[in-house]
């Protein structure tokens, strides 16, 4: 990287001149570790700990080290696949069905002249919206006897009475689903757009001089280009959906009866509503194993985006 | 310039799916308006009205009478907001730019364990935190709040700023350090103007985190005096109160309008500072 040589050579010449070996690198990072390390290093360390006791919050005179029992009773434990079912459903549905409507949306939006670029930051907005406003705003439009959903569907002929969805367990993951990909296809579009911005004008020149139609230009020259920014995007959001909170709190609370209950909202109730600290640790560590994984990959495939 | 020749399809299909999303984004957002200006009565309209036939401020003005201190949450939510833009924009200025410009043991190790901090999920952090902050007496505290909204800020925030002091030739900055300035001079009077547009998208997406988070103040909070917009909603509008969809629209929407605000003001340093950082890397 061009960079990073550059930022080399200006290093060696300081070597030579002798200044600057002083720990002004450790003052300047020092800083934004020491936070990063109260809120996030040390509770991941004592979680590992915590994992390993029976610890309920509520009668804590009753501490006690069992080794193994924590993750050994999740192997038995329904809700904890449920929860880790329902991650996935929840994570892969959200994450594909916007990438899609994200690529059209992008694509679409690149195609408009340049006076109506105005509308590019227009459709970013859903994505600012705080996520227990969208929650809110979903469970109105989902309710049975309110909901415009409801009214929408049914006058366009797709249902024929009115359905109870946040209230029913096949359809709640739906509406949350919704709700989820009603706030993030901004991002996939502002992702998107960004990569089609990056194709090299002459490519595409190319392609429709030599006759390619719109549909071959994008097989060959648009999704070749985007490909990285389409993992690396996916990538960042398969780890941001399997992190979704706020959301399904608002609109369902993991219900109706741990339908919509991801592993999130498992951990959260059994740390904080069942004060089950040890057991809540143990399913956050195993949780945190599997999310290491992803982003080793999303890591690498960064890398390699970078560096070529 | 080549130009494809005009295609009547392909304009009305790529106009019909720019109408067909800006719909779909922007919808939602009216009905949380349109209905945060009904009565409750209204609301249950079947079929509803598509706008509102006898609008009322009501539920703006119960708002500020009702049981929940709406006005304290917002005053809670804009002063921690404030705050962690503020740090983090520190924190992570400092830290991008040793990340960027010097040579230092570990750096590739900080730098891929900066990005990979924010991967972990909350709310594995939130049980020990919980106990750190009881022990710490960090509970219903700002400072509390602070420290947690920051710490949720800044791994990106450092990426960013770093992605855009690596933008900036060095030789600049060497220019001015062959004319006699330090390096700290260098980097504040040269590096940082023209990292501007990267470190206000840092700002608008602290402020954004802290805005909208909701698991921190939920468990770092117990009294209500303390809670965030978010948290005083969830508790606020998920009781006895389940059913006030008028109200809580209102609140719904006054909770969205400082950051629609800051959005429409600040919206092409936001979307410069992430696709920059993102495509560059």
């Amino acid at each position: 990287m061009v960079n990073k040589k550059i930022g080399k050579e200006l290093n060696e010449e300081e070597g030579k001149r002798g200044w600057l070996r002083l720990p002004l690198p450790f003052l300047l990072v020092f800083p934004a570790i020491f936070v990063l390390s109260i809120v996030i290093l040390y509770p991941l360390i004592s979680s590992s700990f915590l994992s390993l006791f029976h610890y309920e919050l509520t009668k804590p005179n009753e501490i006690e080290f069992n080794l193994l029992t924590n993750y050994k009773n999740m192997l038995h434990d329904d809700t904890f696949w449920l929860a880790f079912k329902n991650t996935l459903i929840f994570t892969g549905v959200s994450v594909v069905v916007s990438l899609v409507i994200g690529l059209i949306g992008a694509i679409a939006i690149d195609q408009l002249p340049e006076r109506f670029a105005g509308l590019r930051g227009v459709v970013l907005v859903p994505w600012i919206i705080p996520g227990v406003v969208v929650g809110f705003l979903f469970m109105l439009i989902f309710d049975v006897e309110v909901g415009i959903a409801n009214v929408i569907l049914k006058h366009a002929g797709i249902i024929k009475e009115f359905l109870p969805w946040l209230m029913d367990e096949h359809l709640a993951m739906i509406a949350v689903i919704v709700a989820n990909i009603w706030n993030q296809v901004p991002f996939y579009i502002l992702m998107f757009t960004a990569g089609l911005k990056a194709i090299p004008m002459d490519v595409k020149e190319a392609a429709i001089v030599e006759g390619a139609s719109r549909w071959q230009e994008f097989i060959h020259v648009t999704l070749p280009y985007l490909r990285g920014i389409l993992v690396i995007t996916s990538l960042l959001m398969v780890i941001r959906n399997f992190n979704n909170f706020p959301i399904i709190y608002t609109m369902t609370g993991g219900g109706p009866v741990f339908s919509t209950t991801t592993l999130v909202i498992y951990i959260y109730r059994l740390a904080f509503e069942q004060f089950n600290l040890g057991y809540a640790s143990a399913v956050g560590i195993v949780w945190c194993a599997v999310l290491l994984i992803v982003s080793m990959i999303y890591v690498k495939m960064l890398y390699k985006q970078v560096h070529g | 310039m080549f130009r494809r020749r005009f295609s009547l399809g392909w304009t009305l299909s790529v106009w019909g799916t720019v109408i067909v999303i800006l719909g779909w984004s922007l919808f939602p957002i009216y009905w949380m308006l349109v209905t945060s200006l009904k009565t409750n009565m209204d609301v249950f309209k079947v079929p509803p009205d598509f706008w509102p036939l006898k609008p009322t401020l009501e539920n703006y003005t119960a708002l500020t009478t009702g049981i929940s201190p709406i006005g304290r949450f917002f005053f809670n939510s804009l002063i921690t907001a404030l705050l962690t833009v503020l740090i983090t924009i520190v924190l992570a200025t400092l830290a991008g730019y040793a990340l960027s410009r010097l040579k230092f043991r570990f750096r590739d190790q900080i730098l891929v364990s900066v990005l990979v901090t924010q991967m972990f999920p909350l709310v594995v952090m939130l049980a020990p935190l919980y106990l750190l902050y009881v022990k710490a007496h960090l509970l219903n505290t700002y400072t509390g709040m602070v420290i947690a909204f920051t710490s949720f800020a800044l791994p990106f925030g450092i990426w960013m700023i770093k992605g855009f002091i690596d933008s900036v030739p060095v030789e600049i900055e060497q220019a001015a350090m062959v004319d006699g300035c330090s390096r700290l001079k260098a980097m504040w009077t040269v590096v940082l103007p023209l990292t501007i547009p990267g470190i206000v998208a840092t700002g608008i997406f602290a402020f954004l985190d802290a805005w909208n988070n909701l698991l921190f103040p939920l468990t770092l909070t117990n009294d209500i005096m303390m809670k965030t917009l978010p948290a005083g909603m969830v508790l606020a509008f998920t009781g006895q109160f389940k059913h006030d969809w008028s109200g809580m629209m209102a609140a719904s929407f006054i909770t969205t309008l400082p950051v629609l605000i800051l959005f429409v003001l600040l919206q092409r340093y936001l979307v410069e500072g992430l696709t920059g950082g993102a495509v560059k890397g």
